[in-house]
């Protein structure tokens, strides 16, 4: 077993647990985005940073890939944390705005501002798709391409698979509803316009701000943008 | 040969080798690296051995083809052995004369390497500053060995470490000898490489172990790693033996990008060498120690440097780096520990194992040890490989080993360490060079790329450019890395266009921090210290950008516009009249010069004509546009009558004061009058004109032009004043209680300083403006025999050859205590008065001046010598002692410099002006604002001694800005960029010249004109102007076109014309 202390409380781990399962388990939320159970951790999106060390070295390390060490001080909410959280939202916010689960972590984080140029795009190239593929559903029909700004998830080539089963496990699994979504046009999308089950501003005379989460909601310039 | 199966079978080789190779022959060495390739050292080589065949000289000389030295600017280079001598930027028709001169003996003078400075050869190799500086342990294997050539490498001391270690095989011994000797990963990370070894050995071997050496270089602007596979592989396969029976591991990889060709030829030329003589693969040299290398030709991912993403390329996945810890060491390729070093650090193990640890802990500072190899490039006249102790200062290593800047730049920055580096500016250039320091001033060592960079490089561009290079060469895995990298460059590029905010520099500082903080690799976490570097000490060129929308190096194409305009303190469209000039539109071309620039014949001639030093033609290559010869043409050619200024012709009923008639506060006062204001123009002196008319000599601006001038711009709106002084005759609170409404204070800066030496009181003693203003306003000539003057500024120079136009005047020295590259005076006025027959002796500093009862009779000089130097780089002059001597003189003019005179202002009742340490007025310098309501200040009066364009420029702000503040608008105007708006037709290409050579314009015989005041300066004729005129190579034509013309015009309400 090995112990180590977040935010203040000890804890025993078997030997091999992520920082992100230490702390849940002592009930301490860390968001994530890329993480899902049953699949191995990746650490693409960021979003579960903790800091980790003794002042004045301290790190920020993603808790969903760093395991756990003997006499290691975390903490999970610190202000260097939030500061870096908020900002990873912001850049989540600033190319992807119409995913639901975004916007939601976006205003449990309290983020109110976009101040980057507003992109639509349709993946946050998190690896969901690519790892339930691979290591689910044993396809291995999707990965990434390219580096860098070009990085992309597709197949071969972008040639139709012959392993894909069209389980659809990706597009399930996936937070910026790619492909789920029958309104990634920007002009036709209304707060994300995917499947949401409760879209928040559909009838924007009606509910104004009631149920926005955003200030100014980035999802409802899109519909002011193409009005216009 | 059979492979070599025992240590002592080595030693017997290497002694056979030396033995027959000991005969001295003359040798004629060759580089063949990558870079003299390029420059086609092959073909030298080919006829190098043809040479030799043909005329019998084989038996006579060796030829030895190296690797690169690192001197790549002069390639391709021969150097002669024994014999030292250093041929650069060769032909292969050089060859025969090359050899024939070494067998005699003799050398070659016009080929040497010669001082880009003095123009002197050096004879020897290593006197050559260049290679001088440095402390060669790495480099100076590729100049003695073939690399294809395994003999030859043993023969110079290669695999002598091997057989050390081999000897009396102890890991433990070899990792406490790393260890002590301080060896820190060149790479960049700087990781104690002895502690890295004893981590790796300490890991369980039982299904094997890894060393890996890392060669994925992939720095713009570096290129060490390459140069030392090409150049001595063998250390690289040495140094990888020895760590892989240091730490227990069996099999190695060369990780090398495939950009590199001929390193890789090279290597597995190595590899293949030292296999067939038994150095490597199983049972090394019969002591059953098994070791092999393998190479991975890298796809060339900046990425795939890191050493995760290293080893996920080697296991043939994509090149992404993943979480540490497990590190390499506990986890590497196929699970197994992997000690991965860079090439550098490989190359230093035989180094440190053969001469001991404590002989290479001396080199360098405690804390980093040895030498380290950089990559020194960009504005810097020696560009190449260096190879330095740790610790040497930036500075040493800029201006000694590179040379200092190329000619007519200041150096403001270097940029260390790749793209994840960071810049660090001239005033910290004595910082030595260490891990630990560079990492403390916001850059890191990284793989040694070192960038210089001058006065026109925009630290903003450099910004951007190394984002632009990252966003794409991040891997893409962490989501702030790959977003962040982007979105800084999205708003460095914004700020680059103009259109950034002071919100965006918060932003970028604060993403910089983030993407910093949450990526996962080391790409990631030092990505952002080009922008976090760059924001630390160049934060003012980031606020130009964005508040004064200006680029002052020049690069921002969106802020610059047209160059010559840009440069242009009063915005003159130099490209519109140079295009009417081509055209022979001469009457535009008054015009476009004119609009904005109220003295345009006064700039004809006395105009310090920045816009020349950013001309495109220059810049690119070739002289500058004529451009103040051609405005002089066109100023000589057009009445200034046709043109009417814009006038508001309704009284506005404001009383405006000017005091100071000189150029600023003309300027000031003409545009106040056309906004319908009554100006009232003081001046201490009779006549208007003020440091024009005082300072210039007629020589130089003919009085019956500048009278013109003036007399044109002052209307029946502007009431002058003369001989009314500021504190004698009125002060600024009597000007507020009579009424006026604001004040401009112009009083220029006409105060001479003094040189604080014994006998400045003597007669015949005179301080350059008194000297100036006794013979312009009262023609009283005050030099007589022997004249010296101390300075080397403008007003210097026009003292001096004022001085020599004055009747009685046998000789004029010009004395100045630095040399003439540093005058402080523009080039031409200097080349003038040397061709008049000014002595100008440099390097020499007055002392006490002599006296023969109360007159002067000589001053006491010491010779200098250049010294050390100060962070800008120029050196000191410190004395030389035992060089006193006197220098006998019947005058001494003294012209250091002036001063605003602000004693004028001690009598007010308000509170007086704020004032700086330099004794000028403290204001604004977008508004002008002194403070005090109502009261602007501007000038040289602001500014200290300027040039008068600068004055003009003053005036018109100041013109504006007391506009609005009449007006009641806020004093602050937002600045615009401003970009070319007027299309003119370019000449089409048959009328064009094809060859240009810059005319000059024709000067005064010189017999003639040091005897009289007449101009010294001719014109061009109408054929010269109009071809000239025609080279501009229209950079307005980028921003404008007949359509856009339309769409500007329609924007402003109105036709531009």
């Amino acid at each position: 077993m090995i112990s180590l202390t977040i935010n203040g409380l000890p804890v025993s781990v078997e030997e091999g647990t992520t920082l992100l399962e230490a702390a849940r388990y002592l009930g301490f939320p860390i968001p994530t985005l890329c993480h899902m159970e049953g699949l191995s951790p990746y650490g693409a999106c960021r979003l579960c940073v903790v800091e980790i060390g003794q002042e004045p070295r301290t790190k920020l390390v993603t808790s969903c890939t760093y395991l756990a060490e003997e006499g290691l001080r975390v903490r999970t909410s610190s202000s260097r944390v939030v500061k870096a959280r908020k900002m990873v939202l912001e850049l989540l916010l600033a190319s992807c705005p119409q995913s639901k689960t975004i916007q939601d972590l976006a205003s449990a984080h309290a983020v109110r501002q976009q101040r980057f140029k507003q992109e639509y795009e349709d993946c946050i190239l998190c690896g969901r798709c690519v790892r339930i593929c691979e290591e689910q559903m044993m396809a291995k029909a999707i990965g990434f391409r390219g580096r860098g700004s070009s990085r992309s998830i597709g197949t071969p080539f972008d040639m139709t698979s012959e392993t894909c089963r069209r389980c659809g496990a990706c597009l399930y699994i996936c937070p910026a509803c790619e492909l789920r979504c029958t309104y990634n046009e920007p002009e036709k999308a209304i707060c994300g316009g995917c499947a949401n089950l409760s879209p928040p501003c559909v009838e924007t005379n009606q509910f104004d701000d009631l149920m926005c989460y955003m200030d100014p909601c980035v999802a409802c310039e899109i519909k002011k943008d193409s009005n216009q | 040969m059979p492979a070599l199966t025992s240590i002592s079978d080595l030693t017997e080789l290497r002694q056979q080798i030396i033995t027959e190779r000991s005969q001295a022959k003359p040798t004629i060495v060759v580089c063949a690296g990558t870079a003299c390739q390029a420059s086609e050292s092959s073909r030298i080589i080919r006829r190098i051995k043809r040479h030799l065949l043909m005329n019998d000289l084989i038996e006579k000389v060796n030829l030895r083809v190296t690797g690169c030295h690192g001197f790549c600017e002069v390639g391709p280079f021969i150097l002669t052995e024994p014999q030292g001598a250093f041929y650069v930027k060769l032909q292969h028709n050089h060859v025969p004369g090359i050899i024939d001169a070494m067998l005699a003996g003799e050398y070659v003078e016009e080929l040497l390497y010669k001082d880009p400075v003095t123009g002197d050869p050096y004879y020897v190799y290593d006197e050559i500053p260049f290679f001088k500086g440095q402390q060669r342990t790495l480099l100076s294997k590729n100049q003695q060995i073939d690399p294809i050539r395994l003999f030859n490498c043993i023969s110079k001391g290669g695999y002598l470490a091997l057989e050390k270690v081999l000897t009396n095989p102890d890991p433990d011994w070899i990792i406490q000898e790393i260890k002590r000797s301080g060896l820190r990963g060149r790479g960049g990370a700087g990781f104690l490489t002895g502690k890295k070894w004893e981590l790796a050995s300490k890991q369980d071997g039982k299904s094997g172990k890894f060393v890996v050496c890392n060669a994925d270089e992939g720095d713009p602007g570096a290129y060490m790693d390459r140069s030392i596979l090409e150049g001595n592989p063998h250390s690289i396969i040495e140094g990888m033996i020895i760590g892989g029976l240091a730490i227990g591991a069996s099999e190695g990889f060369i990780f090398v990008r495939h950009e590199y060709p001929l390193a890789i030829k090279h290597t597995l030329i190595g590899l293949r060498n030292a296999r067939e003589y038994g150095l490597l693969g199983k049972n090394i040299l019969g002591t059953g120690f098994d070791f092999d290398i393998n190479i991975v030709k890298s796809a060339g991912a900046f990425v795939c440097g890191e050493e995760t993403a290293l080893i996920k390329t080697i296991e043939g996945f994509i090149g992404e780096p993943e979480q540490r810890p497990p590190y390499p060491i506990e986890k590497g390729v196929s699970g197994k520990p992997t000690c991965i070093n860079n090439v550098e650090t490989w190359a230093n193990i035989p180094v440190i194992i053969q001469q001991g640890a404590d002989e290479y802990a001396k080199i360098g500072t405690d804390e980093s040890t040895g030498t380290k190899i950089f990559s020194l490039v960009g504005s810097i006249r020696n560009t190449g490989l260096v190879e330095v102790p740790m610790g040497m200062p930036i500075k040493e290593l800029v201006y000694d080993i590179g040379g200092g800047p190329k000619d007519g730049c200041t150096i403001k920055a270097v940029q260390i360490g790749g793209p994840s580096g960071g810049c660090i500016p001239h005033w910290r250039f004595d910082l030595p060079i260490s891990y630990g320091s560079l990492n403390e001033a916001g850059a890191i060592m990284g793989s040694g790329g070192m960038i210089v960079m001058d006065q026109n490089t925009c630290m903003v561009d450099v910004a951007k450019y190394f984002m632009n290079f990252l966003k794409d060469e991040s891997c893409g895995k962490c989501f702030t890395c790959r977003k962040g990298t982007q979105r800084m460059y999205e708003i460095l590029d914004d700020i680059t266009r103009g259109n950034g905010t002071l919100e965006m520099l918060d932003l970028l500082e604060e993403l910089a921090q983030a993407v910093k903080d949450t990526t996962m690799c080391g790409l990631g976490q030092s990505s952002p210290n080009p922008v976090l570097s760059t924001l630390r000490y160049f934060q003012d060129e980031y606020r130009a950008h964005i508040i004064d929308k200006r680029c002052d190096a020049f690069v921002c194409k969106e802020l610059v516009g047209a160059p010559c305009q840009a440069a242009c303190p009063v915005g003159t469209e130099v490209w519109r009249y140079a295009a009417h000039i081509a055209r022979g539109e001469y009457e535009e071309a008054y015009l476009a010069i004119r609009e904005n620039n109220p003295f345009p014949s006064v700039c004809a001639r006395v105009c310090d004509h920045k816009c020349e030093l950013h001309c495109k033609l220059g810049t690119t290559g070739q002289k500058p546009l004529a451009i103040r010869a051609l405005k002089r043409f066109i100023t000589d050619k057009i009445d200034p009558d046709i043109y009417h200024p814009a006038r508001i012709m309704e009284a506005s009923g404001k009383k405006v004061a000017v005091v100071g008639a000189g150029p600023a506060g003309l300027t000031a006062a003409h545009l106040l009058s056309l906004q319908g204001h009554s100006v009232t123009l003081f001046d201490a002196h009779s006549e208007p004109g003020g440091m024009l008319l005082i300072g210039i000599p007629s020589y130089r601006l003919p009085r019956e032009i500048l009278r013109r001038e003036i007399a044109a711009l002052v209307d029946e709106n502007i009431t002058l004043k003369m001989n009314s002084s500021l504190g004698h005759d009125f002060t600024v609170d009597q000007l507020f209680k009579e009424g006026f409404d604001a004040v401009f204070l112009s009083l220029g800066s006409m105060k001479s300083l003094r040189l604080g030496i014994e006998g400045e009181d003597l007669d015949g003693v005179y301080p350059s403006m008194e000297f100036l203003r006794k013979f312009n306003t009262d023609g009283i000539s005050l030099a007589r025999g022997r004249v010296g003057v101390i300075g080397g500024g403008n007003s210097a120079i026009d003292a001096a050859r004022t001085a020599l136009r004055q009747q009685g005047v046998e000789k004029v020295t010009l004395i100045y205590r630095r040399t003439r590259e540093e005058m402080p005076a523009f080039e031409e006025e200097i080349d003038a008065a040397i061709e008049e027959g000014i002595i100008l002796e440099t390097l020499l500093s007055p002392g006490k001046i002599q006296a023969k009862g109360k007159t002067v009779s000589g001053i006491e000089c010491v010779r200098n010598k250049l010294g050390d130097r100060d962070s800008s780089g120029r050196r000191r002059p410190v004395p030389v002692e035992g060089s006193g001597h006197v220098i006998p003189l019947d005058t001494l003019i003294v012209a250091i410099g002036e001063k605003p005179d602000l004693e004028n202002l001690a009598g007010e009742e308000t509170s007086p002006v704020e004032t700086t340490k330099w004794g000028s007025i403290n204001v604004d310098p977008h508004t002008l604002d002194t403070g005090r309501a109502g009261l602007f200040a501007g000038g040289d009066v602001v500014t200290g001694s300027n040039t008068v364009v600068d004055a003009i420029a003053a005036g018109k702000r100041a013109a504006v800005v007391i506009n609005r503040y009449l007006g009641g608008e806020p004093l602050r105007q937002p600045e615009e960029v401003s970009r070319p708006s007027v299309y003119i037709e370019p000449l089409s290409s048959d009328q064009q010249v094809e060859f240009r050579v810059r005319p000059e314009v024709p000067h005064a015989d010189i017999s003639v004109r040091v005897t009289n005041f007449e101009e010294v300066e001719g014109t061009f004729d109408a054929e010269t102007a109009r071809a000239e005129a025609s080279n501009c190579l229209r950079c307005d034509l980028e921003f404008i076109s007949p359509a856009a013309e339309e769409a500007a015009a329609a924007r402003s309400g109105g036709d531009h014309q």
